[in-house]
């Protein structure tokens, strides 16, 4: 931007964007407007006093497609079609939706007028900062046609009205960078709530990704509406408010445990006996337990909000939500009923000191059914963990996605036991059949038996093969 | 806006995700590999700004990876971190040796992994274009 072509710039305490874009317009001026408050950038094309464009730096462009198709506005098909035409420029793609047939030039107009009025609805509210006005750029390339300034601040001031009297009634905690999404367990059927068409369409865009600026962009309703309906949405406790701050600590505690796990595992793969590789695998589960056990401690949904917790609460919470789901596992793998919970997390001690009371296969064969029964409960108690915590918000997806990893490799261990219980199965078989006499004499091949004993049960290069 | 890409390279695929979730959270690119060899092909296809290299890897360990890479003049200078759970003065003597960067004992936490990372990712835009301008990547394996 060259410095001769600015020929105003002054701070908005001085001249506020309401004043300074009347006087554009009575001058009827052909240049851009560049405003800034803190982060925010917004920069209005004019011509001959008329808004020909504007942009928002820093703010990305809702994905407008996705949510004409959320609201069965558009086939997924047609999304298709239009994303790879549009490359996510939003002009663009409601040009080509006019195109093709799919929006009438009227409601492009309109979303683009109502785009434009609520940029400039959210930096009239804006009291720091500075202008420029450059006279000599050219105005932004736009499909819209030219706005009236005058129209334009008249909806704009009324939708900032708006905001300030939702902010009188209490709602202060919602912003047009909110993210809600839809509450977990929801028993109630949404259509005897009597939501009116304007909830349920807020209810729908409400998907833990999009912020109330991009839905109230969708479905062109003013963005302080959209903040009542949400509102009003959460207490019905339909929705809840992303805290993205709680769920990063959430998001970092809880895959640091898993990464503790997955180290434990991979050391522990480096026994050679079957025993000693059951019992490992028994240590690995049991941690694992107690470590998911300690991370829900701190981030139930139940405390959230409650600021300190006393221990024994939690503690009581714990056994309370997990001590009843071990119960049925007890019956299909009864060693777990020597395994219990004290001061909220799982001791298993006395499955790990089977060792001893009993030896040999008797031993092998416990701590097997032990491995079954804790890893069911293991899987139980994730599932339940990711369910309370965030729901299936994208954390939730992508911590879901590190576990079913970490199981995967747990999944490898547990197999290369199995193949080699297997094994034995069919050398003891193999052994029975040769101490029956052969009816035809010939002698069995014994060459073909997978050796089992300690020394060769898994060598690091089988493995790998595995 | 550009972001600095890391490749990292470990057999564990839950290692690999959780790196992944974490380092993205925080703007930078995560390229992975599972073992040597497919390390070598993402380090000359991706040309990343920074490899966090486990050391025990299937068929050619992460001490022979960064000799190899240390040998290549288009990408000797990539920053590269050591992963292992070794934490034992011999094994960071041989990282050291064969031309490793830093060394991180798993298992690490993410702070420190985030910390670690942005430190070799200081100034890594200033690296990349003198290093890889006009040139083809190129890194053989002659094992």
């Amino acid at each position: 931007m060259e410095q001769q072509d600015r020929i105003m710039d002054g701070d908005l305490q001085t001249l506020g964007l309401q004043s300074i874009l009347k006087m554009l317009a009575l001058s009827g001026k052909t240049g851009k407007l560049y405003v800034y408050s803190g982060p925010e950038t917004l920069s209005v094309g004019l011509r001959k006093g008329q808004i020909v464009g504007l942009h928002e730096e820093g703010v990305p462009q809702p994905d407008l497609l996705a949510m004409l198709c959320l609201i069965n506005r558009l086939d997924p098909a047609r999304v298709q079609t239009i994303r790879e035409l549009a490359q996510g420029d939003m002009q663009v793609t409601l040009a080509t939706l006019v195109e093709r047939g799919w929006m009438t030039v009227s409601e492009m107009q309109r979303r683009l007028e109502f785009a434009v009025t609520q940029c400039i609805s959210h930096a009239l509210r804006w009291v720091n900062g500075r202008f420029e006005f450059h006279r000599q750029l050219v105005p932004m390339d736009s499909k819209m046609l030219p706005l009236d300034i005058d129209s334009v601040l008249l909806e704009a001031l009324r939708q900032a009205d708006e905001w300030e009297e939702i902010a009188k009634e209490g709602v202060m905690h919602l912003t047009r960078t909110t993210v809600a999404r839809w509450q977990p367990e929801v028993s109630r059927d949404v259509r005897s709530m009597e939501l009116n068409a304007e909830s349920i369409e807020v209810l729908c865009l409400s998907n833990g990704e999009l912020p109330l600026q991009a839905i109230s962009l969708a479905l062109m309703m003013p963005e302080a509406r959209v903040a009542h309906i949400m509102t009003r949405l959460v207490a019905l406790n339909l929705i809840e408010v992303v805290d993205t701050a709680f769920e990063d600590v959430l998001r970092q505690d809880l895959a640091d445990r898993i990464m503790r796990s997955q180290n434990a595992l991979a050391w522990r793969k480096r026994a050679s006996d079957p025993v000693q590789h059951l019992h490992g695998l028994l240590i690995i589960l049991a941690e694992c337990i107690n470590e998911l056990l300690v991370h829900h401690g701190k981030h139930a949904r139940v405390f959230l909000g409650r600021g300190q917790i006393s221990s024994i609460e939690i503690v009581r919470y714990l056994e309370r939500r997990f001590a009843p789901p071990l119960q049925p596992l007890s019956s299909q793998y009864p060693i777990l009923e020597t395994a219990n919970f004290s001061h909220g997390q799982l001791n298993c001690n006395e499955i790990l000191a089977l060792d001893k009371v009993v030896k040999g296969q008797q031993l092998e064969e416990f701590y097997w059914e032990a491995v079954q029964g804790l890893s069911a409960f293991l899987r139980m108690l994730f599932a339940e963990l990711l369910h309370d915590e965030v729901g299936s918000s994208s954390t939730g997806r992508q911590l879901s996605a590190a576990w079913k990893l970490f199981l995967f490799e747990f999944e490898q261990e547990v197999q290369q036991y199995q193949t080699y219980r297997a094994q034995r199965a069919a050398r003891a078989a193999r052994d029975r059949n040769a101490t029956q006499p052969s009816p035809t004499g010939v002698a069995q091949n014994r060459s073909t038996v997978p050796e089992v004993d300690g020394r060769s049960f898994w060598s690091s290069e089988k493995r790998r093969s595995i | 806006m550009v972001v600095p890409t890391v490749l990292v390279v470990d057999d564990s695929p839950t290692v690999r995700k959780i790196i992944q979730m974490t380092l993205q959270r925080e703007h930078i690119r995560v390229v992975t590999a599972g073992d040597g060899l497919s390390a070598l092909t993402s380090v000359a296809d991706e040309a990343p700004a920074l490899i966090l290299l486990d050391i025990q890897l299937p068929r050619m360990d992460g001490y022979h990876i960064c000799q190899i890479i240390r040998k290549n003049l288009q990408f000797r200078q990539i920053p590269i971190i050591m992963l292992s759970g070794k934490d034992g003065l011999f094994d960071k003597m041989r990282g050291k040796l064969s031309g490793s960067t830093e060394y991180l004992t798993k298992p690490f936490d993410s702070a420190e992994l985030i910390q670690t990372v942005k430190k070799h990712l200081a100034n890594w835009q200033e690296r990349v274009p003198t290093q890889y301008e006009n040139t083809r990547p190129r890194l053989r394996y002659r094992g």
